[in-house]
């Protein structure tokens, strides 16, 4: 039968290293590559036949945080600094030493002074500087845009051909974790010189990085074929292969309906297919198939309130919201064991993590008094209403998170339990974009985000990130709560790695104080897998890494 | 007035109408006198068909022209929906900076001054939501399409004149009634569930054929028995009426009289009268194949124009839906165009009356 892998679900202890603990059997790489089903040596050749949900959209790595990009991008390219996925220890990849200043506002980085790029270019301080200065200020004229991972960047120097300095122009505390993800991919100088459309579908043989794989053929929206560089030589350390990748081809294939991706599998005509959705996952475990499901460490897969609307401006209102969902239900009914019930705003598998899961306790007749106490009572038709306004939200289908439109209809039913009327919008992109940025059109924003790093908190709610909780009216562009706005600051620009931690605990107990967020479930990658395919892992949030993929037939 | 005359001659139920005296005329029996065939190719490329590409023109003008105003006013727009999702992390300036870049937010009229003289030139521009050009798309997805379609539509066809002949033919009248509601079970099949029990009996079960990467050949089997199912069922829904009809026509009781087998009154006589018709139906047929190829496309995993389109319409991508309608609507006029052409040759009475009126 089949074992299911829980790639880093377990608890997370938190001292001055940060360690985390494994305790399920791990995926990735590492020392546990062969993880117990084909054994013996690595075998090099074969291809390996990958199934895609969508296809890409862009190769430019600071747009590589959708799923289809990440997962090309990750094995294309190297970045400066390797983040152990099992560890979160940051390792030497292409630089082979760094030095941050007192007050994290400059980094210096020693660089290998051995490594290519795919079209024969050196990767040297040179090219490491431009990468950084376009991903670290992007270019609105060529729409290339700042990554999300990059703060307060301000310039970059060329010491010499293997060292290079970056400036910022306050403390930048999470950049050494932002060289080391897949928006940070280093690319060539010909690659830097294009514009969003030379990093697009069609363009792909001409995105050149310095990875294990460089793409070898295209037909866009349907396929993407990669081939190992066979001059390959310079993977960080840890890593168990030092050599070329194993298999000489991954043929990468958009198949879009679920059944076709899960019945490819199951009859042998795919190794591997990404997102497999929770009901299917019984249809692959059970044909002795693997199934993986690393976790994407970053914010929970949740509910914001947003508490600049009339109705969610009452605490009490929110707090009754919390207290009327069943998240052990839903997670029991809509999803499986891969997605763990969340315990606080982040995962318990990211960094600065904290148990805060008695704000988030299910109690039906509290919500039901709090309402009553807020001065919500009971209408003829079972919802609530106040001053002739009935007790009405929307909340956002998310499309790009697992299940979102079922499980917020059963959210929906527990919450006409306490007499709250929960609508859904579905809607087309245009009007979904404008309805999410109005917290009188949206109250409720169900997303997530992943991210390896402390400032993945600031990411998800700060007022210029993605701002779910509406903090900034995007209308007016005022702050309504402040001290949220300082919180989330300080997370980002503390230089000490405890305080660092400690102010994200503040902010997931500011947020579960304040009623914000309702956290569901700490939201997984789900992969299926032949037997067969040894090897396979993940950077640390769940894209896939070819690189020690090897197939045992 | 030459030339339109056989536009203005097309009745939808072109089959022989009682009383009309032309019916029994020879052209109808199938010994047609060919009109004065020289004079007529000439007032065909002199008059008509000129005529008859001005028009196209227009029409797609008028298409252009519906498809930018229609973009313009759905709430948001591509830039929007691809910069201000909240996944990217932008600030507000930095959105602002890319609007700007973009000109998204000059006026309406300069936009689609800009963009018609783009299309003018055959610059199509980009795709909002990927960069790539939209040309390259649209001609690396075209010849899969077309391929796909034209072997739908052609197996749809033979799968039609299949059904309608067995069910019109005496010797098969004992599975006649079981044919002639073969049509109507085709016609209730939703292409997506077709689509998705061929692969999982053909592919998944009986591993006769590949859906993941298969071969160019392989590839097109299913798909194209997708595509073709509900096609052929209206087709053949409409020849099997046209063919009972044509058969209580008089001059067939003529045809009969004088002594032809019945597969000639067929073959001769009546096909040809209820092939009209169905003419007229398979051109409008043709949308439906635009239509199936988004859903089969996108159960097969094939690239293609229905693809694009699917992706296009999810992330309001202006310059690849303005460009897929201009192509949808060049092959509309194309395809009347075709059939217009061929009626004559069908049925000569149309024919004659371009020449009757010169």
């Amino acid at each position: 039968m089949s074992r299911t892998h829980r790639g880093w679900q377990g608890a997370a202890a938190f001292g001055a290293t940060l360690a985390l603990v494994l305790t399920a059997c791990g995926s990735n790489g590492g020392d546990s590559s062969g993880n117990g089903e084909p054994s013996g040596d690595p075998v090099t050749g074969g291809t390996l036949v990958y199934l895609e949900h969508q296809p890409h959209d862009t190769l430019y790595p600071p747009a590589a945080g959708f799923y289809p990009n990440g997962g090309l991008v990750n094995n294309i390219t190297d970045r400066l600094v390797y983040q152990n996925p099992e560890t979160l220890e940051f390792e030497p990849w292409i630089a082979t030493d760094w030095e941050v200043n007192e007050d994290a506002t400059q980094y210096t980085f020693d660089l290998r002074s051995d490594v290519t790029f795919s079209d024969g270019s050196a990767l040297d301080a040179e090219v490491v500087a431009a990468n950084f200065d376009l991903y670290g200020l992007g270019d609105p004229d060529r729409a290339l845009t700042v990554s999300e991972a990059v703060n307060n960047y301000a310039s970059s120097e060329v010491v010499d051909a293997d060292t290079v300095v970056f400036n910022f122009s306050a403390p930048a505390p999470g950049f050494l974790q932002a060289t080391s993800t897949i928006n940070s991919g280093l690319v060539s100088a010909s690659t830097l010189e294009g514009a969003f459309e030379d990093f697009g579908p069609g363009n792909g043989q001409n995105v050149i990085g310095s990875g294990p794989f460089v793409i070898t053929a295209e037909e866009i929206g349907t396929s993407v074929t990669l081939g190992a560089r066979e001059d390959y030589a310079w993977a960080p350390a840890s890593r168990e292969n030092q050599g070329r990748a194993y298999v000489d081809e991954v043929q990468v294939t958009v198949t879009p309906e679920d059944s076709v991706r899960v019945g490819a599998l199951t009859s042998g005509q795919a190794d591997v297919i990404r997102y497999v959705e929770a009901q299917d996952e019984a249809q692959v475990a059970g044909a002795g198939l693997e199934i993986y499901a690393p976790q994407t460490r970053g914010v929970n897969n949740s509910l914001s309130l947003r508490f600049t609307n009339p109705i969610l401006s009452d605490i009490r209102v929110r707090q009754a919201l919390i207290a009327g969902i069943d998240r052990q239900e839903v997670v029991d009914t809509i999803y499986t064991e891969n997605y763990p019930l969340a315990t606080s705003s982040l995962s318990s598998t990211a960094l600065g993590y904290e148990n805060l899961e008695d704000y988030y306790a299910f109690d039906p007749e509290r919500a039901a008094d709090l309402l009553d106490e807020a001065g919500w009572t009971l209408g003829a038709d079972g919802i609530r209403e106040k001053d002739g306004q009935s007790l009405t939200l929307v909340v956002n289908e998310a499309a790009p998170q697992p299940r979102s439109f079922e499980a917020l209809t059963l959210i929906s039913q527990q919450l006409a339990e306490i007499g709250v009327d929960l609508q859904i919008l579905r809607a087309d992109a245009g009007t979904y974009t404008e309805a999410i940025q109005d917290a009188g059109q949206v109250q409720i924003y169900h997303s997530m985000v992943g991210r390896a790093d402390l400032d993945v908190i600031k990411s998800q709610y700060y007022s210029t990130n993605r701002n779910t909780l509406l903090n900034r009216d995007p209308a007016t562009d005022t702050i309504a709560d402040p001290e949220l706005e300082a919180l989330l600051e300080a997370v980002a620009s503390e230089a000490d790695g405890d305080t660092r931690i400690a102010n994200s605990q503040a902010v997931q107990t500011y947020l579960a104080e304040n009623a914000y967020v309702i956290p569901l479930f700490e939201e997984p990658q789900v992969f299926g897998s032949q037997t067969d395919v040894a090897g396979f892992s993940f950077e640390s949030v769940g894209r896939p890494s070819f690189y020690e993929v090897w197939l045992d037939r | 007035m030459t030339a339109e005359a056989p536009t203005d001659v097309r009745v939808p139920d072109g089959a022989p109408t009682p009383g009309a005296p032309r019916t029994r005329g020879s052209g109808a029996v199938g010994r047609s006198t060919p009109p004065t065939g020289g004079g007529r190719v000439v007032a065909l490329l002199t008059g008509y068909v000129p005529r008859r590409l001005g028009q196209a023109l227009i029409v797609l003008w008028i298409a252009f022209t519906a498809a930018f105003v229609l973009l313009q006013a759905l709430p948001g727009d591509a830039i929007m929906i691809r910069f201000e999702n909240p996944e990217l992390g932008l600030s507000p300036e930095q959105i602002a900076d890319i609007r700007a870049s973009y000109g998204v937010d000059d006026p309406v009229l300069i936009q689609y001054l800009h963009t018609f003289a783009g299309f003018v030139r055959g610059d199509f521009g980009y795709s909002v939501q990927s960069g790539t050009p939209v040309q390259q798309l649209i001609a690396e997805a075209f010849p899969q399409t077309l391929v796909l379609a034209a072997a739908g539509f052609v197996l749809a066809v033979l799968l039609a004149f299949a059904i309608a002949f067995l069910s019109a033919s005496a010797s098969f009248a004992w599975i006649r009634t079981a044919l002639r509601s073969v049509p109507s079970l085709f016609v209730s099949v939703p292409v997506f569930w077709l689509g998705i029990v061929l692969i999982q009996s053909f592919s998944f079960r009986l591993g006769w054929v590949a859906v993941i990467n298969p071969g160019p050949v392989e590839g097109l089997i299913l798909p194209v028995l997708t595509l073709a199912v509900p096609i052929a069922a209206p087709i053949a829904q409409i020849l099997t009426r046209s063919i009972d009809e044509v058969y209580t026509q008089p001059f067939v009781r003529v045809v009969q009289a004088k002594g032809a087998s019945p597969s000639w009154v067929l073959w001769r006589n009546v096909l040809k009268n209820a092939t009209l018709p169905t003419l007229t139906m398979a051109g409008i047929l043709f949308g439906e194949l635009i239509g199936g190829a988004v859903v089969t496309e996108t159960v097969f995993g094939r690239s293609g124009i229905g693809r694009i389109t699917e992706q296009a319409v999810a992330h309001q991508d202006t310059p690849v839906l303005q460009a897929v309608v201009l192509l949808a609507a060049t092959a509309f006029v194309l395809i009347n165009l075709a059939v217009d052409l061929i009626y004559p040759k069908l049925d000569p009475r149309l024919a004659r009356q371009v020449g009757a009126s010169r």
